[in-house]
Formats: structure tokens, C-alpha cells, sequence
């Protein structure tokens, strides 16, 4: 399997060259163009999401697409993220990684996808209160809204919730205001996640939720 | 006319620098900054035929503006930077060869030597609505410049390809095509969520958008004002 | 672990300014990172902070000199100071596009389109009430802001940021002008006739004259609500 991401840092999209009898997963609608004979088929992801309603997974669909290739060449899928951003990878190696629901992309076939409590002790998190794992051997493509900046933490650092992407699973989050009552509402930042422990982080520069707040006052 | 475009793909836009004489032709809208002097007309077709109706009525039913303005500097050279509504990407494309047929949208300005055809119909009703089901097609010669919600990447077609249909921005004329589900069986299309897709065939060009601007707006939907 | 992908355009502050600062992610998605000393405080746009060091606290203040009048924009400026030791703090507006940092003094002024502030120092002063601006964006629901005194200045743009050093005379779109500076005049007007101010959509143009640099944008925050329109969500129900 050959791979590239392309596209520049905005409109990042990844190409997959598929050898033979290889396969590549990816969410729903993530194919933007394919070779004709590739095999696409829609496997159904609830072993792992165990019937949870679809808006809790915060846009991860109940569908992953396998697609194979059965020829006897080469041939090319090209995949991508329902929103601009940029796309990054992270190699496997019988690890696990953390992942906010909806980054998800696309990964190669001996990775597993799980979903967890991620152990927030709020009921407001905006985000969502799962978390997307993923683990085995193999890459797996995630990306988001806005350009992905990866921090080191050692101690503790405060993250908006919407604009946190991916973390080291042995990172702890916790939610709190983020100043003082009246500063948190009316200030337009409400609750931020806490990110303690060693690590690192993946944050992005934009969300969907501040395109919501910057747009809405002109609808 | 030299046509530079600066900020791809994430920004695009396109600063044509006009000599003397020279025009072009830019759908409503697309005019960010130009020089004091140029002057703009505004006309629902070509400037030298007037205004047609129907021609405005075709172009407002693609998805364009109603109108398209034309820029012109009369007796000294001068520039206009044009734009789009989204981020994205933008191309400039040599008419001259094989007819070109452009996505509802995707189509910003071109000289005034380069035709514009709105009724070509070559997917007919096959498309769901969301997906702008008006194609424009651009013969004649000169230039013209493209955009694409996405970074725009071509494929050269040999034999066949599949492309989904939110991510088509142009293709030669001379390709076949047929629309059909993306996998083995209908319900996998639908669950997959790639729905219709559509099978290029035969050689030439086909140039692609990396993102699909419906599925933006249906992942920024929910968080919008309520109507 | 994380592997790096794709080099980012990074701007490392470099001109005069009070704090330090990088921007990254530069044209498309530009995000700031300033570093604020000890005890120093700094205002930044209602819900811009994306990420902060622990030790900085934040104090929302009613107006913080200038009001955001325009139906549920954001009137809220919070300040940030820097508790105990020097702290970092990450900001993200909610539009895509590119960032500017301009450091003012000496009597400089920069006009500024009101939803693209995004920081300031203390010491730069900002002006909503300035009555040179009315009628300047008829149409557009924008206002001015006028930015004197002295410190740094960021601000943002929707879309690609286009530099023009205006000698003579420019025409820009005024859903397209981000700032401007002094020295230059304007003028507030049709382009092309009436059928054109109907038609063209291109809507009022403004005619700068004289000299000065006026800071552009590639998009149009209007043209984007039009887009945006049809994917708003149903009316809740009533029960």
C-alpha cells in the first residue's frame, strides 16, 4: 500500500494506492474519487458502538466502508474529511491512541476501533462524552476543522473542548469552568477540558462550533 | 490578460491584470479590488448581445447569480482581484480543445472570447438534489478560471474511473459517463453513504474537488441558528 | 506516536512588539500563540482562547471600551492576566482565514472591521463611537473600529489577507475591507449604475483615495451566510 496526504494544509485529502488484496477502512462519504474496479462494501460498525445513538458519536456514522482491491494491479481510492482542515496519521504498533469522535478518517485493517467513556464526571462536555480508540497495528488518518498543532504537556495545560483532537491515552481530562461563573458564560468560553499527565496532544485551530458562533449573528 | 492565482488552495483567488482594451467576464459577486478606472457593465449574457432573458434566467437556474459583470480597461492597463463564496481552490483553464463542461458554481470569470453554454443537460434528472444538477458547458478559446470547494486535482481517465458526483468540478466533454451506486449493491451505496456516484469512461480529463461542500454544511447544520 | 504530516507557515514575531507571539497554520486556518509575562494582561475577543497555561485567569468585562451592538454578536472582551509567573495562551476566531499583527504608536491609527479584532494590549485603545464612519457600510451589518495608542494590535480576516499600499486611488468591495490606515479617504459608492447595484451583486463599493495601505480580504462573510442558509436546522417544536 502506497499512501499520500495531499492537498496542502487546508484541504488536506489522502491518497491510497491499494496493492492486490489489500484494504483500506474509512467512514462514511469519505470517498472523493476511485478506480472503477475497486470492491466497496458497507460493513456495519455496531460490535463496536453497541447501538449508541448516532449523535453521541458526534458524527461518526454506524458504517465504515471497506474497499478492496480484487484486481491484479495497483489501484487508487482517494479519501477526505467532510470539513477543510488538515489530516494527520499515527502509526500503531499494538498501542492505543485517543481520538474525539468525528476525527476519525480512515485506517488500515488490523486496527481496531473502540469507543469509551471518556471518564469526564460533567454532563455539559459540548463535545460529547465518548472518545474514539483505537489500537492494533497499522496507521490510522484522523483530521479536523482548521489547521492540527500537536503540544507537549508536562503538567497540566487547559484546552477548549472543541478545539482539543487527539491525546496519548495516558493523558487525564478533566472539565472546568473556564474562569469565573459570570466570566465563563457571558464570556463565551464556558467549560474547557484540563489536560494532566506527560504527553502529547493534538489540537486544531478552528471548530465548527466557533464557525457556528461567528456566522450565526448574521442568519 | 495575465491571470495569477495566489493562496491556493485554501483561499484562492485570482488577480487578472488587464491590458489596455482587454475585458473579462466574472459572475456576479466575484470582484473583490480593482483599479479606480476600470470600468463594469453589467448584462445578463455576453456584453455585445444584450440582454437576454432567458440567458439570465438559465444562469440564475445553475446556480450562478443572476448576472454576470464584465470589466474592462479602456485606456490604460489596470487590475481586478476576483473571489468566491467559499474557501477553496481555484484554477485558470486554456478553452480551446475539447468543450468543457463545469460544475453549477464552480465557474468564476473567463475572457470574452470563451462561449458559455447553459443548456447542456447530459445528466438530466439523474442527480439527487443537493447536488447542483445544472452544468455549464465553455467552448470558444481564452481563458478561464475555475474554483472548487477543496484542493482541485485532475485525473486522466483511460478506460475508466468513478468520481462522487459533490466532488466533479469540470471534465472534457469528450468522456462518457454514466451514474450508478458506488458499491456492490444498492444498500451498501446507501449505508456507505456514498449514495450516486458517477463512472467516467473513455479517455480525457476530469478535474476533481477534494471536499464536498454539502457534507460542510451538513456537519455545520446542527450547530447553526434555528430557522 | 504522532507522526508529523505536512510543514505549516509559521510566523515568528519579529517586528516591534510588547509580547511575544507566533502565528501558525498561516494562510488558511492562522492561529496565535502569544507569551504573556508575569502580571501583564492582555484583552482578547469572547470565546477566541483555544488553549492556555494554567496560571492564566480570565475577567470578562461588560464592553471592555468598545461595544459589539449587532444582534447576538459577542459584546464580551475578556482579559487575561498572567498569575504568578509568565503564561502562554492560544487563540483561535471562529472564521477561517489568515491573521495580522500590527504594532501601533506614535499617533498611528488603524480602522478596523469590528469582527475582525481579535487582541490587543492594554495600551492600545479602541473606538466604536467614532462618527466618521456612518453610512460607510449601509447594507453590510459592520461597524468600524477605530485603534490608536500604543501596543500590539491582531487582527483577522475571513479568507486570504491581500496587502494594498494605496497611492493614487483603489476600489474594494466593502464586504471585503478588513483595516485601513490614516491618510487615506474614502468613499462610499454605487458601481456602475442602478441596474448594476441591483444585479451585479457586487453591492457598495468604497474608493479609497490618497495614501496608506488597506488590508483586504479574499471572501465575504455575507456571501457566506447566503451559503450557509439552507443548512440551518428546523424550527424546535413546540409541545
Amino acid at each position: 500500500m502506497q499512501t499520500s496526504i495531499e492537498g496542502g494544509n487546508s484541504f488536506a485529502f489522502i491518497n491510497v494506492d491499494l496493492d492486490p488484496g489489500e484494504t483500506v477502512m474509512a467512514e462514511s462519504d469519505a470517498m472523493s474519487s476511485m478506480a472503477a474496479d475497486l470492491d466497496m462494501t458497507a460493513k456495519f460498525n455496531g460490535g463496536f458502538f453497541k447501538g449508541l445513538a448516532k449523535k453521541f458519536l458526534g458524527g461518526e456514522s454506524l458504517f465504515v466502508n471497506h474497499f478492496t482491491n480484487n484486481t491484479s494491479g495497483p489501484r487508487r481510492v482517494t479519501l477526505v474529511q467532510n470539513t477543510p482542515g488538515n489530516v494527520r496519521t499515527v502509526e500503531l504498533k499494538g498501542q492505543e491512541y485517543c481520538l474525539q469522535p468525528g476525527a476519525f478518517i480512515a485506517c488500515t485493517p488490523d486496527v481496531k476501533l473502540g469507543v469509551k467513556w471518556a471518564g469526564f464526571k460533567s454532563m455539559f462536555a459540548r463535545e460529547g462524552l465518548f472518545k474514539l480508540t483505537v489500537s492494533g497495528s497499522g496507521t490510522v488518518w484522523y483530521g479536523a476543522y482548521g489547521g492540527l498543532l500537536e503540544k507537549e504537556v508536562d503538567g497540566e495545560y487547559i484546552v477548549d473542548t472543541s478545539h482539543l483532537v487527539a491525546y496519548e491515552p495516558q493523558m487525564k481530562l478533566n472539565i472546568q469552568l473556564a474562569g469565573g461563573l459570570f466570566s465563563s458564560f457571558f464570556g463565551g468560553e464556558g467549560f474547557v477540558t484540563r489536560v494532566e499527565g506527560k504527553g502529547k496532544i493534538i489540537i486544531q485551530t478552528r471548530s465548527l462550533s466557533g464557525l457556528a458562533g461567528w456566522i450565526n449573528p448574521r442568519l | 490578460m495575465q491571470i495569477e492565482i495566489t493562496h491556493r488552495p485554501g483561499n484562492a483567488a485570482a488577480k487578472v491584470h488587464l491590458e489596455a482594451g482587454e475585458s473579462i467576464t466574472a459572475e456576479g459577486g466575484a470582484m473583490i479590488a480593482m483599479s479606480e478606472h476600470l470600468q463594469m457593465q453589467t448584462s445578463t449574457h455576453k456584453r455585445d448581445q444584450g440582454s437576454s432573458i432567458l440567458g439570465g434566467l438559465k444562469r440564475m437556474l445553475t446556480g450562478e447569480s443572476f448576472f454576470l459583470n464584465h470589466f474592462s480597461a479602456q485606456s490604460a492597463p489596470g487590475e481586478v482581484i476576483l473571489a468566491t463564496t467559499l474557501c477553496g481552490d481555484m484554477m485558470e483553464y486554456q478553452v480551446g480543445g475539447p468543450a468543457l463542461v463545469v460544475q453549477a458554481g464552480s465557474y468564476v470569470a473567463s475572457a470574452p472570447t470563451v462561449d458559455m453554454d447553459m443548456s447542456w443537460q447530459g445528466f438530466g434528472k439523474a442527480l439527487f438534489s443537493g447536488e447542483s444538477a445544472f452544468w455549464i458547458k465553455l467552448t470558444g478559446s481564452g481563458p478561464a478560471i475555475i474554483n472548487s470547494f477543496g484542493a482541485i486535482y485532475s485525473i486522466e481517465v483511460n478506460g475508466e474511473y468513478i468520481v462522487d458526483t459533490g466532488h466533479i468540478v469540470a471534465f472534457e466533454e469528450s468522456l462518457n459517463f454514466e451514474i450508478t451506486k458506488a458499491g456492490g449493491s444498492w444498500l451498501s451505496s446507501m449505508l456507505g453513504g456514498e449514495g450516486l456516484v458517477c463512472k467516467f469512461v473513455g479517455q480525457g480529463t476530469v478535474w476533481c474537488q477534494s471536499h464536498n461542500a454539502s457534507s460542510f454544511g451538513q456537519a455545520l447544520g446542527p450547530m447553526l441558528r434555528h430557522q | 506516536m504522532p507522526t508529523d504530516t505536512n510543514e505549516y507557515e509559521t510566523v515568528q514575531g519579529a517586528d516591534q512588539r510588547d509580547f511575544e507571539y507566533r502565528i501558525e497554520c498561516k494562510p488558511d486556518f492562522a492561529y496565535l500563540t502569544v507569551q504573556v509575562p508575569a502580571q501583564q494582561t492582555m484583552k482578547i475577543e469572547g470565546s477566541a482562547m483555544a488553549t492556555m497555561s494554567t496560571n492564566m485567569e480570565m475577567k470578562t468585562k461588560m464592553k471592555g471600551g468598545f461595544g459589539r451592538l449587532l444582534g447576538g454578536e459577542s459584546i464580551f472582551i475578556n482579559e487575561f492576566t498572567a498569575q504568578g509567573g509568565p503564561g502562554e495562551i492560544g487563540i483561535a476566531p471562529g472564521s477561517p482565514g489568515d491573521m495580522e499583527h500590527q504594532y501601533i504608536s506614535g499617533g498611528q491609527e488603524i480602522f478596523l472591521q469590528s469582527s475582525a479584532f481579535v487582541a490587543s494590549s492594554m495600551g492600545v485603545e479602541v473606538d466604536s463611537k467614532w462618527q466618521g464612519f456612518k453610512g460607510f457600510f449601509s447594507g453590510e451589518s459592520l461597524f468600524l473600529l477605530r485603534c490608536a495608542g500604543q501596543g500590539d494590535l491582531w487582527f483577522n480576516t475571513y479568507g486570504a489577507i491581500i496587502e494594498v499600499d494605496v497611492n493614487g486611488g483603489y476600489v474594494v468591495d466593502t464586504g471585503c475591507i478588513v483595516a485601513f490606515t490614516s491618510g487615506l479617504q474614502y468613499n462610499v459608492t454605487m458601481l456602475g449604475g442602478y441596474k448594476s447595484l441591483f444585479f451585479s451583486g457586487e453591492g457598495l463599493v468604497c474608493r479609497f483615495s490618497g495614501q496608506g495601505k488597506v488590508w483586504i480580504q479574499t471572501r465575504q462573510v455575507g456571501a457566506f451566510a447566503s451559503w450557509v442558509w439552507p443548512f440551518r436546522p428546523p424550527p424546535p417544536k413546540n409541545n
